[in-house]
């Protein structure tokens, strides 16, 4: 907790140099700002500053430093499942980079970049594009359109379509240093006016510094290059049903070659039915439950028929000319899938007309949408985390999982609601863990669900992509100690007073 | 979230209503990024989220609101934008309603503030009364840096010209041309039937050429929606009654297939009759049947299906989503699908999810904001390089074309000339792309510039 004379400094340093109107300690802003959706319960901040500039971010970690008063710096704040703009812990002073720090600095179209700060959107980014004649696109997440850029390419988020791997389809950071200096990236490091290279190439002299801004607490990234991809003329998607769970295994091993050979460009999602019909519907039983059993099968399947989905569904998009032009493409992937004897085709006209298979179609074609935000009512009360363990694409292995995910959330009276974003040779399984958060039993079943799922997966050799704020020490325990040691290290290095997001991501706990 | 409501305060059907709707809230905060007052203000209190918790604790206490809960309800512009958008799904519109009407009851404003209110409630649901307050407003522009805020801001908003009072659409049948299809009520609006009485006419020559018996009932002075926007629900209700019933009326005699409203902010209110009748038996069923029947005139031409177009124009246009349309009414594909087949290059606007200010009486309530608002829009509807923009709501019309160097035109008006009407008055002057082949209109997605496919 900040003492409240370094705090009252801090605040003072910080109003005179941005202006009495960015800095606040109001009870009604602070206490929204810690709320959060995690089982561990709101985390108000001391304070809510507001910064219009590198050069503010730079004054405002300065001040920090000299009163030795803690940071946590978000963006848009809409990572929903994560934390969104709750601090780890409670009294640290939030750095809201969105309220001033929105602009898009540059769109090249020639090239195919953008530039932009952290409060930078993808909503406001695709309507930029839109507006500029809507021929080149981002890769959205299905998450919040108001998410932000470089907050979800920072945290390891990702797309659906070719771009989707948001940190590698960055390209060149200005950051603020925990120790107040400014660094850039990239070809941006070369100590000249005029950086030629800085958001189209990432491989300059030295050591690539950029992903020791990911999920880390080191600094604060002011700026950061997006690469875009063209828009397509035309962009068509597919969907196959498949009737049973444990189709998972077939369906891993079909999406694979798909995959491998870069014939599909975007990545599959296979979605079980309560990920999909969780984005219109509410649980059918909750009430005569109380809340306290998983969804029946019964249920599953009566959900399964009303939105024409399956126990699982896969869905992909092809892009090209004109949507007669991908028509061959298409019947290949109908024939390939069409061939396990247990896909039902979908196509893409009937899809978008279903919400939760238009959603995939949205994410295929970067339009952000609010589609998916749904599964968030699953459950009454509010509460949802994320967990996002991996698995290398073999179908035997991803059933396995299948089983010990289900089984957790079944002991737990909670509901298996999982989508596998398939690549070439990774799937990343986005479990929701949907509870009500005003149930304090089903909260603590949230978390113990969350804790036996990330045991049950580290037991066997696999970690998360990303994690809600209320396990961040949890995971970091499952670090082997050279690793850890090592984070610590480049921390105290970068920021030796310890003021940038102290515990976040579990580096540099106090 | 939870309340605390006493069972004195739930037997009251709008706090049991209220009550229902608090519950959904559980502070996930989506809402205040698309909320255009937080956006702009970035106040917690400004933003949906925190205006639920200020609702709740007024609704919560017996004692009279305060003036800062009343001053965040107040700048709240009824857009919906947070329904869009909220995960919870929670019935903001109605919390709104319920808010306002209890601020009403139980807040006394301070007295220049109830004039001026009184002032515009009285002034815009008369046709009478408004002509001459829009006369008197021209009168007053040269000195309107003189006057106060709010009437400085009344007097900027007023239009130059006001079409002559004959204009009006009368009250009675419009036959269909040819072979009746369908016969169709038509809500002609009371600001409408003042200030753009030819969309009325080109709503009705567009009805009529689709096989539709259009019918104007009498004694109909408004739906509504402009007084419950400022919380008067009991002069709200009384006029809904009206309404009601010349149209229940109407179908029990020949029939009716469909009532059209053109002006959006009213069809959100005509569709909600239902809910806003729930609790009165004695109305709830026609009130239901009104709301049944309710169609945008886009949904209805949809339905029916546009004739092929005799004027295909390839006319770049900006379409404005007005917000009772996009996200009160979720009409969205409807007007661009039918604009597009009529010929014409529609183009989304950036920042579509967002208000353009005008939000009922809002523009004259909270002419700052709205004026911030307006600013925006059009800035955002010219970066897009259309030649005019287009509307489906009166409101947002004047609201743009009062920032915007553009024509405004609405829907109905582009759909009636590109199947044989006369152009709209608004794009006299304009020049005109050649001819587009039957269905051309570009779609929103990239023609293959980059020269790749």
């Amino acid at each position: 907790m900040t003492n409240q004379g370094n705090l009252d400094a801090f605040l003072g340093d910080v109003a005179a140099t941005l202006g009495a109107d960015n800095a606040t300690v109001n009870a009604d802003t602070v206490t929204r700002y810690g709320e959060n959706t995690m089982p561990g319960g709101d985390r108000a901040p001391a304070a809510v500053i507001y910064p219009g500039s590198t050069a503010d971010v730079q004054a405002v970690v300065l001040a920090a430093n000299t009163h030795k008063v803690p940071l946590y710096p978000v963006s848009t704040g809409n990572n929903m499942g994560l934390g969104t703009r709750s601090a780890s812990t409670a009294g640290m002073v939030v750095v809201d980079l969105g309220k001033r720090m929105n602009r898009i600095l540059e769109v090249d179209e020639r090239m195919g970049f953008a530039a932009v700060e952290p409060g930078v959107s993808f909503q406001m980014m695709a309507d930029e594009l839109k507006r500029r004649g809507g021929q080149w696109m981002i890769s959205t997440t299905s998450g919040p359109p108001e998410g932000g850029m470089i907050g979800n390419a920072l945290d390891k988020g990702a797309g659906y379509g070719p771009y989707f791997d948001h940190f590698g389809f960055s390209c060149g950071m200005e950051i603020v240093l925990g120790n107040g200096e400014i660094i850039r990236t990239g070809d941006g490091s070369i100590d000249h006016d005029e950086l030629v290279n800085w958001h189209v190439s990432k491989y300059s002299f030295g050591p690539i510094l950029d992903g020791l801004f990911t999920q880390s607490n080191f600094g604060i990234v002011t700026r950061m290059g997006i690469w875009m991809m063209p828009r397509p003329p035309a962009i068509r998607s597919f969907h196959f049903a498949f009737p049973d769970d444990d189709d998972l295994a077939e369906i891993i091993e079909l999406c694979r070659p798909m995959k491998m050979s870069g014939f599909v460009p975007t990545l599959f999602r296979v979605a079980n039915d309560m990920y999909l019909a969780g984005n219109e519907d509410t649980h059918p039983e909750y009430a005569a439950t109380g809340g306290k059993a998983s969804i029946s099968d019964d249920a599953r399947k009566e959900l399964q028929r009303k939105h024409g989905i399956g126990a699982w569904t896969v869905s992909g998009a092809f892009y090209g000319p004109s949507m007669d032009a991908i028509e061959p493409q298409i019947e290949r992937v109908r024939a390939h899938f069409g061939a396990s004897g247990k896909a039902i085709y979908v196509p893409h006209e009937d899809a978008l007309d279903r919400v939760p298979l238009n959603c995939a179609i949205d994410s295929f074609s970067g339009v952000p949408t609010n589609a998916e935000l749904g599964l968030l009512k699953w459950r009454p009360g509010g509460g949802n985390a994320w967990f996002t363990p991996g698995t290398p694409m073999d179908g035997k292995m991803a059933n396995e999982f299948q089983a010990i995910g289900r089984k957790i959330y079944e002991n737990n009276g909670l509901d298996y609601t999982v989508m596998n974003v398939c690549g070439a040779r990774f799937a990343r399984g986005l479990h929701v863990i949907s509870f009500n958060r005003e149930d304090s039993d089903e909260a603590a079943r949230a978390d113990r669900a969350y804790r036996e799922l990330a045991d049950a997966f580290f037991a066997r050799g696999i970690s998360v992509g990303r994690a809600p704020i209320d396990w961040h020490d949890f995971h970091m325990d499952n670090v082997m100690p050279p690793f850890r040691d090592a984070c610590n290290a480049i921390k105290a290095a970068l920021d030796p007073n310890g003021i940038l997001a102290p515990g976040k991501y579990g580096i540099g706990s106090p | 979230m939870k309340t605390d409501f006493t069972a004195d305060q739930l037997a009251r059907p709008a706090i049991a209503d209220a009550a229902g709707i608090l519950k959904d809230c559980v502070h996930y905060g989506f809402c205040t990024a698309v909320c255009p007052t937080y956006v702009l203000l970035r106040d917690e209190n400004d933003a949906p989220r925190g205006r639920i918790d200020l609702i709740h604790e007024m609704l919560e206490s017996d004692a009279a609101p305060t003036a800062r809960t009343v001053g965040y309800i107040d700048r709240c512009l009824s857009c919906n934008s947070c329904m869009t958008t909220c995960a919870a799904s929670v019935d903001f519109m109605h919390l709104a309603d319920i808010a306002r009407a209890h601020i009403e009851k139980h807040y006394r404003r301070p007295l220049a503030d109830r004039i001026f209110r009184q002032l515009i409630a009285r002034t815009v649901l008369d046709a009478r009364q408004f002509r001459l307050a829009v006369r008197a407003a021209r009168l007053a522009r040269p000195f309107a840096r003189l006057l106060p805020g709010r009437l400085k801001s009344l007097v900027a908003l007023a239009p130059a010209r006001l079409p002559p009072a004959s204009t009006a659409i009368r009250p009675g049948v419009y036959p269909a041309e040819g072979k009746r299809t369908r016969r169709v009520a038509l809500l002609t609006g009371c600001v409408q039937q003042a200030l753009a009485p030819h969309l009325n006419d080109a709503t009705i020559r567009l009805l009529t050429r689709h096989g539709c018996e259009v019918v104007v009932a009498g004694n109909i002075d408004c739906c509504g929606a402009f007084t419950l926007h400022m919380g008067h629900e009991d002069k709200a209700k009384k006029f809904a009654r009206g309404v009601i019933g010349a149209w229940n009326a109407e179908a029990d005699g020949d029939g009716l297939d469909a009532v059209v409203v053109n002006a959006s902010g009213c069809g959100t209110t005509v569709k909600d009759y239902g809910r806003i009748f729930a609790h009165d038996p004695n109305i709830a069923a026609a009130a239901s049947r009104v709301a049944g029947l309710a169609r945008d005139v886009t949904e209805l031409v949809s339905e029916i299906g546009l004739l092929a177009p005799e004027n295909a124009v390839a006319l770049k246009i900006a379409y404005h989503d007005a917000c009772s349309l996009q996200h009160a009414q979720k009409v969205v594909e409807p007007p661009r699908a039918l604009l597009r087949a009529a010929g014409f290059d529609v183009m989304d606007v950036p920042e579509r999810h967002f208000c353009c200010g005008s939000a009922g009486p809002y523009n004259m309530l909270q002419p700052d904001i709205a004026e911030q608002l307006g600013r925006r829009k059009a800035g955002h509807i010219e970066s897009t390089g259309a030649a005019a923009a287009v509307a489906g709501n009166l409101g947002c019309m004047t609201q743009i074309a009062a920032y915007s160097d553009l024509p405004v035109v609405h829907t109905v008006e582009l759909l009636d000339w590109a199947t044989g009407g006369p152009m709209p008055v608004a794009l006299t002057g304009i020049e005109l792309p050649p001819p587009a082949p039957v269905g051309a209109g570009a779609s929103p997605a990239a023609s293959d510039s980059h020269g790749i496919w």
